[in-house]
């Protein structure tokens, strides 16, 4: 009962910082649109852009007809503010050059469903490995075995991703040097078409564009297999990075319950040592854990760009590095948008979801 | 010496011997408790009194053996919980190099520790619990008050639940009348209630001990009783799997019977007594193939199915929940027990805790301030129910506290602890009144005291100074820094506690010049 | 001597009337010298400085060529025009004099003094920029929490927003797009990592000022009449001083990631394309990429495999992170009166 007016007290609150990122993204605009029709008019000024006139530019760029009165006129800003946001939302969102010239929304629509299986793997590894791992090693605070966690949970901090995924090529790729295996494919996200599943658009896979997924549903167990391998290198450069923070936020977690007065009351009602850890002090670690949900998916939207680029996988941080490069300012800006709405959505779940289950929060 | 120890070990509840603590900090070591020793009887109430910080909290949870390690290490002593010394084994558990105080190395011998925690976990709860100074901190923040009696119930009576389950789905009309013809012949209202209780626990139905009262008090019809306790006792028989029940009776003896052949064997071990321990070491291998040959389906079974195989012994236990939430006068306890902590206040939360201290009724309380933080009123609610509880269960109590005031309304006997040594022993009235020690004494003027307004003098006397720092304690007699009576002989040798008169006992070189050897040790 | 109670008493606790800056700060040293990781972190990082500065005030100690700009005119004129092939650079080793003992990179240019320009770089540009943000960040921050109230909802709400834009994304196409405005990709780049990089100390900053208002020195102080202005400057920003510091110590290793990631994907970098614009660690990894593809063969025909411009400058950024972290942490935990044993 409470919680539910919890759950909407806490949403109303997303819509501020909801409107507060479509400003940001409206002043990018401004503070894009201006250069870009300068280089509209003045194609040396960048490369990309061999375009004669600003009415072929802002028909390129698939700006609404409010976007554009705005844009030039600077004369009604609230105005065109509005409009904006209503084409925001309307899922009206320009059009991009890369991968071809298609609308924004297909384009994000149709690399989506890659990096979704991708941040799906890596969340579900970093889960099933820095639960028991952190919960053994903040068991045992400053011994060997601490250290060793501490070590590997920093050298995830402390290396380039990129850099990680050139070392994890060489050492197991069979592009790579493959000194230790040659059991994954080093780039791409799997080859279709050739083995009986659908090419759709732009060389991904149909119909999910998922090809672990079409890959099963055209029955092509092969296939499978090979799109499992491409992910793995990946998905483990991926949760290399995240896993640190998780880690670090759940040793910490462990040992703040340890050192609690209710584990030393547990301790004296004769509760065995295992069960102290199990059920005293990992549960309540564990329940703050879950705001590191929001950490893990920031830590995966930032950690899929460079990825995706290194392994050149089909995603939408593939998609969006190759936006930003050719400054596609609809796709920036759609992307912007989409990542700032999981973002505020998984901390309201997350916030949702901590009220649930720690009984101390009050609604 | 050893001799007289074993004496009368009966009577005394809890014996700590020469106790000696240290914390290894980065600031050096903290020589927190010296040459500790004490006893309480059977039924007693020792009151331990002290200025904060001088090492209360520390003997209480050493009692226990729940020094929190790191930092802190029992190095010395011997503790007698109903006649079995917990720190046999302690010697052999670590070793400790002092290359310097703030370079301390000790070495944890793993599982020779993990088998003392084994023996430990069976005996805290079971036959000594404890409750805490801060209620709100003392409990679980994420389990309900009855999620936490339980585990506590769960841990300790296993075999005790399986036979009154058991009893309970055995229960015939015969027994029934029999009960009924004994509560019948009781003479008064009173009395019936309190042995309806107990036959309803011992029955394994405590929540029909209400109906069963109402039943006696509305009626002296014979017939009817009768058949309406029949009625009443066969809407909680179950059916449950007789079988399974015994199987897990007998399962949990066994458990309960290796635990005690490890107590052996380790008390085998301190005497080096190699035939002794043969043969424990026999029994303890025997049990173990029993139950690897009997019962290795049903600990399995247990493994996957615990939440079912679990549930009549939960709802035991949530009986048993409610009446020990009964007993320490909780109002509305079925609300309580599904409450979190959070959501009670802090009389509610130490009446909670001395409910789960007494789940296993054992045989020592320790309190460590258990009224400090709460407010007058409660405070002597939670007096009044405490030595209640003592009555009943004839528990013997180590009441810590800092208020003269609780201890002259609590204590037998009082013992006060400056600086981690005892400096005086007496029963309650001696200390009040005839206090001999410095330290107490200035104690003692340092109560406000009403009558002492109309006096001449009318100010309290406090103690000048304030605790040592135990890194680097005083020489000699530790409370010399501050005590008027200081003499030359104070800052070098340090006064041994002496009994100076009878029953009083008091460590200072105006009563006695027995002085405590200073030996030198590994551990300084 | 009798003072000293428990270890339990700090100034922060205690609730004296002036701010226990002296005790803590001779706490905090002493608890941090404990930290042996950190006092290694601390020692590396510092050999790293020094490095720069060597390299800033006398480059020619290291017998490094003073400008490296001129690199491509002198050491490889041939290679600036025509990029279509790579010949194989020096393996690491002693026979080619100082600056060749890790080897070459791309152009066979030495990787030693590219990577103590590289390394001069990065820590002198990070270090900008969290000096610039954690300054604003900071008078935001302590000026929301200390005002509380409205201005304290609105910094929430506009870090929030900060922290929900994918950063690394608007960073590439801000650089990108101000290029040419801001005359050039570094400016560009170090404007757009300051404007997304504030908001964290504002945060940071934000929770320490609240927690410090209701310090018992600070009340007292404001119940003797002591302005707000006083207040903040006195008693607040002291206080915020020091996880401030922790804050940056660990950003500074962030940021030293970050660039290595943007010349990764494309933005600034060592030698794209022959053409300079400025050298970085991670650009210079990066650069090691052109001889990955030639790996299969290598191993194939058995020739030399020409794994060091990959690995060697990742090693030689990934110490530095990892020092810095470590002392950060150690930073952290001595700072923390809660966490010193
Ligand atoms: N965990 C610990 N680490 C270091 N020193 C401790 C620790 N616990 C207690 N001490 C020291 O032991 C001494 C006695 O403390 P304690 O028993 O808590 O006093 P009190 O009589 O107030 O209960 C104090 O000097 C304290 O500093
Ligand atoms: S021994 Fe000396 S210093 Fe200690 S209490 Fe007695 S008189 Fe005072
Ligand atoms: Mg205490």
């Amino acid at each position: 009962m409470e919680l539910k007016y919890f759950i909407i007290r806490r949403g109303l609150i997303i819509i501020p910082t909801l409107m507060g990122l479509t400003v940001l993204v409206f002043i990018l605009l401004w503070a894009f649109g201006p250069y870009q029709i300068a280089v509209a008019f003045n194609p040396d000024l960048h490369g990309n852009h061999g375009l004669a006139t600003l009415a072929n530019y802002l028909d390129q760029q698939g700006f609404s007809a409010a976007v554009i009165n705005g844009q030039l006129q600077f004369t009604n800003p609230i105005g065109s503010y509005f409009r904006f946001v209503a084409d925001l939302f309307t899922g009206n969102w320009g059009q991009v050059t890369f991968p071809s010239r298609v609308s924004t929304m297909t384009a994000i629509g149709v690399f989506i469903p890659n990096t979704i299986q991708l941040a799906l793997g890596a969340t579900i590894l970093s889960v099933i490995i820095a639960i028991p791992l952190g919960t053994y090693i903040g068991a045992r605070p400053n011994t060997p075995a601490d250290a060793v966690g501490r070590i590997f949970s920093l050298s995830g901090y402390a290396l380039p991703a990129f850099w990680l995924g050139y070392i994890l090529i060489a050492l197991f790729a069979n592009h790579g040097i493959g000194l230790v295996a040659s059991a994954f494919p080093y780039s791409g996200s799997g080859v279709a078409g050739a083995t009986g599943v659908p090419i759709g658009e732009f060389g991904l896979s149909d119909p999910t564009h998922i090809l672990l997924i079409d890959s099963l549903l055209a029955g092509n167990l092969s296939l499978f297999v090979s799109a499992v391998a491409h992910l793995v290198l990946p998905v483990v450069t991926i949760t290399y990075g995240i896993l640190a923070g998780i880690l670090r936020f759940i040793r910490a977690g462990m040992v703040d319950a340890a050192g609690q007065e209710f584990i030393k009351t547990a301790r004296a009602k004769g509760v065995p040592e295992r069960l102290v850890i199990k059920k005293h002090i990992r549960k309540n670690a564990l329940l703050p854990t879950v705001t590191v949900l929001g950490l893990l998916i920031s830590g995966l939207l930032g950690g899929v760009v460079t990825v995706e680029i290194v392994f050149n996988y089909l995603g939408i941080g593939y998609l969006a590095v190759n936006f930003a490069l050719g400054v596609q300012v609809w796709g920036i800006l759609a992307l912007t948008f989409v990542f700032g709405l999981i973002l505020m959505i998984t901390n309201l779940l997350v916030d949702v979801v901590y009220a649930f289950l720690d009984p101390r929060i009050r609604y | 010496m050893e001799q007289s120890i074993q004496i009368g070990k009966e009577e005394k509840q809890l014996i700590v011997e020469d106790l000696k603590v240290r914390f290894f900090t980065s600031k050096g070591i903290v020589k927190a408790i010296d040459n500790l020793s004490f006893y309480i009887e059977e039924g007693e109430s020792y009151g331990l009194v002290g200025e904060s910080g001088s090492g209360k909290s520390v003997t209480a949870t050493a009692a226990m053996d729940l020094i929190p390690d790191p930092p802190g290490r029992i190095i010395r002593g011997r503790i007698f919980i109903n006649g079995y010394n917990i720190l046999n084994d302690l010697e052999r558990l670590v070793t400790i190099k002092v290359r310097s105080p703030y370079d301390v190395r000790i070495r944890r011998r793993k599982r020779l520790i993990k088998r003392h925690n084994y023996i430990m976990s069976g005996i805290r709860g079971d036959k000594v619990s404890m409750i805490f100074q801060e209620p709100f901190l003392s409990l679980n923040p994420v389990m309900t008050i009855g999620e936490q009696i339980k585990e506590a119930i769960l841990l300790h009576s296993r075999v005790e639940i399986s036979n009154s389950i058991i009893k309970r789905e055995t229960l015939n009309e015969d027994d029934i009348a029999k009960m009924v013809d004994t509560l019948m012949a009781q003479p008064d209202n009173q009395t019936r209630k309190k042995l309806i209780a107990r036959m309803c626990s011992q029955y394994a139905i405590p929540d029909l001990a209400k109906p069963f009262t109402d039943l006696y008090e509305n009626s002296t019809d014979r017939e009817f009783i009768m058949k309406e306790s029949l009625a009443l006792v066969s809407t909680k028989k179950v059916g449950l799997n007789l079988e399974e029940l015994e199987q897990a009776r007998n399962y949990f003896l066994l458990k309960d019977r290796e635990h005690d052949l490890y107590l052996k064997l380790i008390e085998a071990e301190k005497q080096e007594d190699e035939v002794k321990i043969d043969e424990v070491r026999k029994q303890i291998y025997q049990i173990k193939s029993q139950i690897r040959s009997d019962y290795l389906l049903f600990v399995l079974k247990r493994l996957f199915l615990k939440r079912f195989m679990d549930r009549p012994f939960e709802e035991y236990a949530d009986g048993r929940v409610l009446e020990l939430l009964t007993e320490v006068n909780i109002a509305g306890p079925e609300r309580v027990m599904d409450a979190y902590p959070h959501e009670l206040s802090g009389g509610m939360l130490q009446r909670c805790m001395i409910a789960m201290a007494f789940s296993s009724n054992p045989k020592i309380l320790i309190a460590d301030e258990p009224t400090t933080a709460l407010d007058v009123t409660t405070q002597a609610q939670i007096l009044d129910l405490m030595r209640e509880v003592n009555k009943t269960y004839n528990t013997s109590i180590l009441f810590i506290t800092h208020d003269l005031a609780v201890i002259a309304e609590m204590c037998d006997r009082v013992g006060v602890i400056y600086g981690g040594n005892l400096v005086e022993e007496a029963p309650v009235k001696e200390i009040f009144y005839n206090a001999k020690h410095p330290y107490t004494t200035g104690l003692m003027n340092a109560i406000p005291k009403a009558e002492r307004r109309y006096e001449k003098s009318a100010r309290l006397e406090s103690i000048p100074g304030s605790v040592p720092n135990l890194i680097s304690p005083p020489s000699g007699c530790r409370f010399h820094p501050r005590c008027k009576f200081k003499m030359d002989i104070c800052s070098e040798k340090k006064p041994k506690l002496v009994e100076i008169e009878k029953n009083h006992k008091a460590a200072c070189f105006l009563y006695s010049d027995e002085v405590e050897e200073e030996v030198e040790e590994d551990v300084p | 001597m009798v003072e000293e109670v428990g270890f339990e008493q700090t100034g922060l606790q205690t609730g004296k009337r002036y701010s226990p800056r002296v005790e803590q700060f001779t706490a905090t040293l002493k608890s941090f010298l404990f930290y042996k990781s950190a006092v290694a972190g601390l020692i590396i990082v510092l050999i790293y400085v020094g490095i720069t500065m060597v390299d800033i005030f006398d480059p020619a100690l290291f017998g490094i060529p003073a400008a490296t700009y001129t690199y491509i005119n002198t050491y490889a004129p041939q290679y600036a025009t025509t990029q279509q092939t790579y010949p194989s650079p020096f393996a690491p080793g002693f026979s080619h004099g100082f600056i060749y003992w890790f080897g070459g990179t791309i152009y066979n240019y030495p990787l030693l003094p590219a990577m103590f320009a590289s390394l001069k770089f990065d820590l002198g540009y990070s270090f900008l920029i969290v000096a610039i943000g954690a300054t604003a960040g900071s008078i935001v921050g302590v000026t929301a929490g200390y005002l509380g109230r409205w201005a304290d909802e609105l910094m929430m709400r506009i870090t929030d927003i900060f922290f929900s834009i994918p950063f690394l994304i608007i960073v590439i196409a801000f650089t990108v797009a101000f290029t040419a405005p801001l005359h050039s990709s570094l400016n560009a780049m170090l404007l757009a990592l300051i404007i997304v990089w504030w908001p964290i100390y504002a945060r940071l900053t934000r929770s320490l000022a609240l927690s410090t208002k209701s310090l018992n020195y600070v009340e007292a102080a404001t119940a003797a009449g002591s302005s707000r202005i006083r207040n903040i400057f006195y008693h607040v920003f002291p206080n915020v001083l020091s996880p401030v510091f922790v804050q940056i110590s660990l950003d500074l290793g962030s940021i030293i990631l970050i660039f290595a990631t943007l010349s990764f994907l494309g933005v600034g970098g060592f030698f794209p394309n022959g053409t300079y614009t400025f050298p970085e660690l991670g650009g210079l990894i990066s650069n090691g990429e052109v001889f990955m593809l030639s790996w299969s063969t290598n191993k194939i025909l058995g020739t030399a495999i020409i794994w060091w411009p990959i690995v060697i400058p990742g090693i030689f950024l990934l110490i530095f992170t990892v020092s810095i972290n470590l002392f950060g942490d150690g930073l952290r935990d001595a700072l923390d009166p809660k966490l010193r044993k």
